[in-house]
């Protein structure tokens, strides 16, 4: 057992380009913020209340609540999952959002 | 988290909101898929049990978050290619213990000890494959990392395979990477274990356990680990990072199908193959045990909904005529219920003692005497009926209803224990029905000395 060996990594190589994430905004003040749910952990319950918060705090905000998206989907293949996914995202575009909230995670 | 990661790509910034333990689970996925600074927002706590402080956990602690994702930069790197990683780098030179203590800090094992993956060994695996050491296999998620033989040898070393395992290894590998599969999705709370079947001709040339106790015999314990391992380390999955069992796991397992005995054709040749091929099949079970989680709706508090599922889970057991057995010649069992800390401060809100929930759960377990007839008739080794056993002293004389009358199956709340533990950020429990033993409990006696020994060990 006190023998000195010489051993390797048991990890692998990564095989993904890591890309820059969208810069962000300098105020939520006369933006459009879109949101995304998936169906799960009490987002119907937080969404309302983000809403009403951001309202308050950014008169000018324009929100895009999560019914006028799919819902984000955590079930189904590999394949849709991303093919819903992208699909969010393009009604995000097409629908002027300049920022996204996402739930919930968990 | 999907979504999120698009919109990023498409340039519109975002934050997804997690629950408390799974900020990291959200940051590796996007990481793996390309974006490795995602912003988030943490909930602290279990949102399913405590509705009413969702307001003010949002107001007090998740509002600014978001905005700060929103709007705040991150700590992210610019884009950069994917890494150039030399598999034949030596990581570690040492001792079993140093490469074993290396291996741990690194998270790249199971908790267990290793075999040192030297490089005669991993050679020696490598013979056990026409394919060249550094030649793509599969790519795996989570992390999509690149799975080759060189690192599958790694991983069949430490987890104690022989070489002549690496074909099953490499199928294995090819298995979990198919995206029919669907190794993306494992992380969830369900606890879900993997296990590898094996059928064909390579079952009797590497004597591959069929038979009985087949998870635990042969070489099957190691290969069934190895494949835990390959998920941990080229897939990426780690316990408490994005593996979140609310329990943990149990280490993977290996099954071969008993083909001599089978009525029908094997499994393999079923699903296609040639009778004369050899395959392996993954899958995943959770026969840990799905945790049930109570929530609290408008109309039944948390409380209330732990109470009542646990009483659900034990009118499920298996051995149900056998569990409701009392009295000193009735069958021994008892149950453990594990309650993640959130159902548990659910319980203790709603009023409830550990004894208070253990005499709710004795009275309440119920099912109808039909149920306990006919498992009693066609689920276990003897014939009984319930007026038998209550003849017999086994079960008390209230169970002398008509069959669609409900009778208790918990013998006395002595009999219920109860265990606060895993995740603190989840409403999630866990039941466990004992066979033919009791919990059991004895005091840990510390040796003379036991404070100075420990620190010995620290430094």
């Amino acid at each position: 057992m006190s023998e000195t060996v010489e051993v390797f990594s048991p990890v692998g190589a990564e095989v993904v380009t890591q890309g820059k994430s969208a810069p962000r905004l300098e105020t939520l003040d006369g933006k459009t913020v879109g949101e995304t749910w998936n169906d799960d952990f009490k987002g119907d319950v937080m969404f309302p209340v983000y809403r009403e918060l951001l309202r308050a705090r950014f008169p000018g905000i324009r929100i895009i609540p999560y019914t006028e998206f799919p819902a984000s989907p955590w079930k189904g293949t590999p394949e849709h999952q991303r093919e819903v996914a992208r699909h969010i995202a393009k009604i995000a575009k097409e629908k002027g959002c300049d920022a996204l909230i996402s739930g919930n995670g968990g | 988290m999907r979504p999120a990661v698009e919109a990023e790509k498409a340039g519109i910034p975002s934050v997804v909101v997690t629950l408390t333990n799974f900020v990291t689970v959200a940051q590796l996925a996007a990481r793996a898929a390309g974006i490795d600074d995602l912003r988030t927002a943490e909930y602290p706590g279990a949102i399913g049990v405590h509705l009413p402080e969702i307001r003010e956990k949002i107001i007090n602690v998740v509002f600014d978050q978001i905005i700060d994702g929103l709007t705040k930069p991150g700590t992210g790197q610019a884009s950069r290619a994917a890494g150039v990683f030399d598999p034949e780098e030596i990581v570690c030179r040492g001792s079993f213990d140093d490469v074993n203590r290396h291996f741990k800090g690194h998270e790249w094992t199971d908790g267990l000890p290793i075999v040192p993956p030297t490089r005669q060994r991993i050679e020696e695996f490598l013979r056990y494959t026409d394919r060249p050491p550094h030649e793509q296999v599969a790519i795996l998620p989570q992390a999509n990392l690149r799975a080759v033989p060189w690192n599958i040898a790694v991983n069949g070393v430490m987890a104690g395979c022989r070489p002549e395992d690496m074909p099953i290894l490499i199928a294995a590998a090819e298995a979990i990477g198919d995206e029919h599969f669907n190794l993306n999705n494992i992380g969830t709370t369900w606890g879900i274990t993997p296990y590898l079947l094996v059928n064909g001709p390579i079952i009797q040339q590497l004597r591959i356990e069929y038979a009985g106790q087949l998870i635990s015999r042969g070489p099957n314990p190691a290969l069934g680990r190895a494949l835990g391992l390959i998920i941990r380390n080229i897939a990426g999955y780690r316990p408490g990072k994005n593996q979140m069992g609310t329990f943990g796991y149990p280490l993977a397992f290996a099954l071969a199908e008993n083909e001599a005995e089978s009525p029908w054709e094997p499994y393999h040749v079923e699903h296609g193959f040639r009778r004369e091929a050899s395959t392996v099949t993954v899958g995943t079970t959770l026969n840990w045990g799905w945790p049930p989680s109570p929530y609290t709706r408008p109309d039944k508090s948390g409380a209330q909904s732990a109470l009542e599922l646990m009483c659900i889970e034990l009118t499920k057991k298996p051995c149900l005529p056998l569990f409701a057995e009392g009295g000193p010649k009735g069958h021994i069992s008892d149950v453990t219920f594990l309650l993640a800390p959130p159902v548990a401060r659910a319980l203790a809100d709603g009023g409830y003692s550990k004894g208070q929930i253990r005499e709710y759960v004795y009275q309440n377990a119920k099912v109808p005497v039909r149920e306990l007839e006919w498992m009693m008739r066609y689920g276990l080794v003897e014939v009984q009926t319930v007026p038998g056993k209550v003849e017999a002293g086994l079960y008390p004389r209230d169970f002398l209803v008509g069959p669609d009358e409900l009778v208790r199956v918990v013998s006395s709340p002595d009999i219920i224990h109860i265990v606060v533990c895993g995740d603190e950020g989840r409403n999630r429990m866990k039941t466990l029905d004992s066979g033919y033993t009791h919990f059991t409990t004895k005091e840990i006696k510390l040796p003379r000395g036991w404070g100075k020994l420990l620190a010995g060990r620290r430094a």
